[in-house]
């Protein structure tokens, strides 16, 4: 039986129309989410978490229909990383990671779970601050532990994370994306990311779902086959060049733009 | 390096011995109740208490147990009603200068009230006996209700979390509830019209003990709920979305703050009218005096402005003897400037984008 099931789930919002979105997540899966900006991938993932309820068609986990769970019942499954974070007022650091138990048996005296789950987002170092006062990438940070605190006494649950990486430097992106691959594979959570690098879902997820224009593109796994698949849905001309240390690097260049000189492409990897 | 962030996040906040907090919150609170008994027309001292522990019908003791302590209780109650309201509307709406007064949730209580004092008058003189002294809290309670609704369903329509967008929502309602307030003095008779001019000018001059014994159901009733539900009001100030993702109930949340706001704003204004400053100044000394956990701030808020109010009453009914200045002037005059000191610390702290 899959983890989440989208069976043919229509969004009707604002005049426009999203999906239908047949999608189907296993136990365990890293799905990556790609497409161009305003795409709809941040509403398909919405549509995951049961934040949107859909037009027509189902959103089951676990079997069950979303809609038909209730709040702490949802959030022992699932979690979510959103884009932005606004905390109103001064909150302690420890406290906005505790909210994470709120639904768990460890409740509001889960401090040992809060530590553990800060150390996991490399911000341990943050207890006790206020959480108004810190930097982007710390407050990124913050609310991955809180995240992680929320199932980390749970299996095969079902973590939604929306671009949690973007204000992060580059070696902390890699190190916590680590991290969040190895939190969900020891408990067998499936991890499905909206990402805007191309070399990390290729490189930290099994399966690539592509989404343009508020359709569902395409879904294949993640590897070299799937660059012409990127390639069409970014606009893009991709090539993965072997690097000298025998990994590779990506080079993603303007379909139709005039050929570059080499010391002006973008390199990745 | 780690260390070192550590030190310097130790030395920024120091970690407060265990105070007994709450023994020494009450009995400020009990030495402030006991000064402002005393103090009045007829000054009373520690003989007066004495007769009338002891049951002696003593003058001092008569005013005390007649005049004096219903009033400062009343005042006790208010005061922590007041707060207990600007600590939960900040909560719900997210917002550190969500008071009531400013989001013109007693406007809706005064606009129903006088609607049912003028408009309705007939229909309320028709009712049993028995019913009447309700018939003003329960249009307050109504009004006040209604408004928060409309505030909610506005908050959500504008930029989520703006604070500008808020308050002038509540300008543009509180104006709406005055011209309604206005329109009905106009079309009321003579009577009508003494009645709502009364009702409105309001002190704590009406306390009495049934008054006092409801508000304090309403306050221990909210800080009950709060004890409860805290934690989901700290989850509520990461957005109604990502307190839903952690699995708080939020639209019965919702409704449950707005009502208690409701119920609390409505009997006070009910029952010594427009009182305003209290409800901002109190969330803000709780939050600096405990941080920013609700589960702390509420009850904290509602002992401030226990105590804030006893000040203001006292000195509403000392400065001028044998007169009584109108409490509401008083907590204005001293809340205004700090309004301005609030206003000034926001902008600083979230930017000039609001």
């Amino acid at each position: 039986m899959s983890l989440l099931l989208l069976d043919d789930a229509l969004l009707l919002r604002h005049g426009q129309r999203f999906g239908p979105f047949g999608l189907r997540i296993g136990a365990g899966e890293r799905v990556a989410l790609l497409g161009p900006s305003g795409a709809g991938k941040s509403t398909l993932l919405k549509l995951m978490s049961g934040e949107l309820a859909p037009t027509q068609g189902r959103v089951l986990l676990g079997g069950q229909p979303l809609a038909a769970l209730t709040p702490p019942q949802r959030a022992r499954r699932r979690a979510v990383l959103p884009q932005s974070h606004q905390v109103a007022f001064g909150l302690p650091v420890e406290l906005v990671v505790g909210l994470g138990l709120w639904a768990s048996e460890a409740g509001e005296g889960g401090e040992r779970q809060v530590r553990q789950a800060l150390a996991w987002a490399r911000a341990d170092h943050l207890h006790g601050r206020r959480h108004d006062q810190l930097s982007g990438g710390e407050q990124a940070r913050v609310q991955l532990a809180r995240v992680l605190a929320q199932l980390a006494d749970v299996q095969g649950g079902l973590l939604l994370v929306d671009e949690p990486l973007a204000s992060l430097d580059p070696g902390l992106q890699l190190e916590l994306l680590d991290t969040l691959s190895t939190f969900c594979r020891e408990r067998g959570h499936a991890l499905v990311a909206v990402l805007h690098d191309i070399p990390q879902a290729l490189n930290g997820f099994d399966r690539l779902v592509l989404v343009r224009g508020g359709q569902l593109q395409a879904d294949l796994p993640a590897g070299a086959a799937a660059l012409p698949a990127l390639e069409t849905l970014f606009g893009l001309r991709l090539q993965l060049l072997p690097a000298a240390d025998g990994g590779w690097a990506l080079s993603a260049r303007r379909a139709s733009a005039t050929p570059v000189p080499p010391a002006l492409e973008t390199t990745n990897g | 390096m780690d260390a070192r962030l550590d030190r310097r996040v130790l030395t920024r906040r120091p970690k407060l011995p265990g105070v007994p907090g709450w023994p020494l919150a009450l009995a400020l609170l009990a030495a402030a109740i006991v000064v402002a008994a005393n103090s009045g027309a007829l000054k009373l001292g520690w003989a007066d208490w004495q007769a009338l522990l002891a049951g002696e019908p003593t003058q001092g003791a008569l005013v005390l147990a007649q005049l004096r302590l219903p009033r400062v209780a009343f005042a006790v109650v208010v005061g922590a009603a007041l707060g207990l309201a600007g600590a939960l509307s900040q909560g719900v709406f997210r917002n550190p200068l969500a008071e009531p007064t400013l989001l013109g949730i007693p406007g809706g209580a005064i606009c129903a009230v006088a609607v049912v004092l003028t408009l309705l008058s007939a229909w309320a003189g028709g009712l049993p006996a028995a019913w009447r002294p309700f018939v003003v809290p329960a249009a307050a309670l109504a009004g006040a209700w209604l408004m928060c609704g409309l505030l909610q369903g506005l908050a959500r329509l504008l930029v989520p979390g703006a604070v500008a967008g808020l308050l002038l929502a509540g300008l543009a309602l509180n104006a709406l509830a005055f011209a309604l307030v206005g329109l009905c003095t106009y079309l009321a008779t003579d009577e009508q019209l003494r009645n709502l001019t009364f009702w409105q000018l309001g002190s704590l001059v009406l306390a009495s003990w049934p008054i006092v014994a409801v508000l304090a159901v309403a306050v221990a009733g909210v800080l009950a709920l709060s004890r409860r539900w805290g934690q989901a009001l700290n989850a509520l100030a990461l957005g109604e979305a990502v307190a839903a993702q952690v699995g708080v109930p939020v639209v019965r949340l919702r409704r449950l703050l707005v009502l208690a706001l409701a119920l609390l704003s409505g009997l006070a204004v009910a029952w010594c009218g427009l009182i305003g400053f209290i409800g901002l100044l109190a969330p803000h000394a709780a939050r600096g005096i405990v941080g920013a956990d609700a589960r702390r701030v509420l009850p904290v808020a509602a002992w401030f402005g226990a105590l804030l109010m006893l000040l203001a009453d006292t000195a509403a009914r000392t400065l001028v003897v044998p007169a009584e200045l109108p409490v509401g002037i008083l907590t204005a005059l001293f809340g205004a400037p700090v309004l301005f000191l609030l206003l000034k610390r926001a902008q600083r702290e979230i930017g000039g984008g609001w």
